[in-house]
């Protein structure tokens, strides 16, 4: 359980939290939703420790996060399997990766199906394929808590969908998933838990069955939605 | 790039040092043949070995510990800083050094100058690092205040030279590098220290492999980035200051071997740790053999034969190869 309490967050005058409580579930994932500048990835960074509330606590059971940003760097020059293999260089001493080290990437790359990119440097991957080696990183970080920032921005919908199913998994194996996600009709699909951020700076939160209705969406999107509700299914359609 | 081509690569650059190795010891005025080899390690009095063991050795040596100091600091700064145009004297070594030399000739008239180039390296390194620590860290912050620091130190040596016309040619000459310096007691520190040094960078290479990660990616893991990120930095100007003491201040060996690794070897840092020893003894080795052949008897300093191939091996690189300079 993350619990953030009594939080107070503005950049340049402009407030984005004002006294905000807000819990995440364990083992779950909770998707973030809300327009654009609503302050979700100032939450992202608040949780993960890059930034600090200027009034307020956030308290985080487990420390080990991994925190993927929207933008990243590159480094030239390096394949895929390298660009993989750099976490393994935090700890120890050692020169090489072990044995079980290596087998691990393999694993990984085989899931994400990109074992056939192996050797490719990176500078030569399409931005969908570098997003999927940047999940690996997270999910070979043996994090606990994995805070992405939309993971699936540039990646086509057969591994989008690839993608979520694999965090689905995780948040099964003891691991906590909160993920900033645009598209409203993935993340109702994917999501336990949703929070909401609105541009008056209120924060909607609720599992599915209560988050999900056109009245909270409005409340959030300032637009009509219709949505359909067919036990197993929710369809999200946007009505101009 | 498949691990074949790069262990080709490595043995070229080996033996490209062997080659260096062989010009710096057994050619020049007084050319050595081969056999030579077999007589190096009798100690004997004859010129020939008088000429070996007191001048070419200990300039050999020297040349080939400032090329690697300054290659893997260039290395360590380019890294961190994830900036192509940094370099070893970025923390403001080439100054503190220069000051240092400057006022030992000044004050001492000595020939331990390079002993006091050591001593300001390391002071002005340290003032930089700690001015850039004291309040939020950054490696932007540190090159910034570097340059200040050098600019004004910089000016501060030029005044020292300008009022001082009776030592100032002595000084422009001792500023502009070399390995002729001749203290059979700094050579054994020299290599202690080396040695000890390069121990120390060895462990600190894989993380290296680590750091290249984006540092947003990493920003969970704050600490242990920092930490390690100013070890590497400690280390660069502990390397740098060494080469200070061993060759003078010379510039650019410490951007392109680096630069010229990375293009031939990708931004793995353990190879690239093996190749920036290679290129840069190679650069200083073949430079200084020039510098005392080029218009013998006269020596040409070494820092300026350095720029002369320096900057036209660099520049055919970049067109050869520079494409992964992408902006």
């Amino acid at each position: 359980m993350i619990n953030i309490n009594n939080l107070s967050y503005s950049v340049d005058n402009i407030k984005l939290f004002e006294n905000a409580n807000i819990q995440i579930p364990k083992n779950k994932i909770t998707m973030l939703v809300g327009p654009n500048g609503v302050g979700k990835t100032t939450l992202l960074k608040i949780i993960a420790g890059i930034i600090k509330p200027q009034i307020g606590k956030v308290s985080v059971n487990n420390k080990d996060l991994f925190y993927l940003p929207q933008r990243i760097k590159y480094p030239h020059g390096i394949t895929l399997q390298e660009y993989i293999e750099s976490s393994f260089y935090k700890q120890n001493w050692k020169w090489f990766l072990t044995k079980e080290e290596k087998d691990k990437v393999n694993e990984m790359l085989n899931i994400l199906e990109l074992s056939d990119k192996k050797y490719t440097l990176i500078d030569n991957l399409s931005s969908g394929e570098l997003q999927k080696a940047n999940m690996a990183l997270g999910l070979m970080s043996e994090a606990h808590i994995l805070l992405l920032d939309e993971p699936t921005a540039n990646m086509d919908l057969i591994n989008q969908i690839k993608i979520l199913n694999m965090i689905k998994k995780l948040t099964q194996t003891g691991i906590t998933c909160i993920i900033v996600l645009h598209d409203i009709n993935l993340a109702s699909d994917y999501g336990d838990y949703f929070i909401g951020l609105t541009r008056k700076n209120e924060i909607l939160s609720g599992v599915k069955k209560n988050f999900i209705s056109s009245d909270v969406l409005k409340k959030i999107f300032g637009i009509n939605f219709k949505v359909i509700n067919n036990e197993e299914d929710i369809h999200i359609q946007i009505c101009n | 790039m498949n691990k074949f081509r790069k262990i080709l690569i490595i043995i070229v650059l080996f033996l490209i040092l062997i080659l260096s190795l062989y010009l710096a010891m057994y050619a020049g005025y007084k050319d050595f043949g081969i056999n030579m080899l077999c007589k190096a390690f009798n100690i004997s009095e004859d010129t020939d070995s008088i000429i070996l063991t007191v001048l070419r050795y200990p300039r050999a040596l020297k040349a080939l510990i400032a090329g690697c100091c300054l290659a893997l600091a260039g290395m360590f700064m380019q890294s961190v800083s994830k900036n192509p145009l940094a370099e070893p004297y970025i923390t403001g070594i080439s100054s503190g050094a220069g000051l240092g030399i400057v006022l030992s000739i000044l004050f001492f008239n000595s020939s331990n100058y390079s002993v006091f180039g050591f001593i300001g390296a390391l002071l002005s390194s340290a003032i930089v690092i700690i001015f850039s620590g004291l309040s939020k860290f950054s490696i932007t912050k540190l090159i910034l205040i570097g340059l200040s620091i050098n600019i004004f130190v910089s000016s501060l040596i030029s005044l020292i030279i300008l009022v001082n016309p009776l030592k100032s040619y002595m000084m422009m000459l001792i500023l502009s590098g070399g390995v002729t310096n001749n203290e059979v007691i700094s050579n054994k520190a020299l290599i202690i220290l080396f040695m000890i040094l390069m121990f120390i960078t060895a462990f600190f290479i894989p993380k290296l492999n680590y750091l290249r990660l984006d540092s947003d990616l990493l920003s969970t893991d704050k600490k242990r980035r920092y930490f390690y990120t100013l070890i590497i930095i400690i280390l660069a100007s502990l390397l740098t200051s060494l080469s200070v003491f061993s060759a003078g201040i010379l510039g650019f060996v410490g951007i392109i071997a680096p630069q010229i690794s990375r293009m031939l070897l990708g931004q793995d840092y353990r190879w690239l740790f093996i190749s920036n020893i290679l290129i840069g003894s190679s650069l200083i080795l073949i430079a200084d053999y020039i510098a005392r052949t080029v218009i013998y008897p006269l020596q040409v300093p070494l820092g300026l034969v350095i720029a002369f191939i320096g900057a036209p091996v660099f520049v055919f690189f970049l067109v050869k190869k520079g494409d992964i300079f992408s902006d």
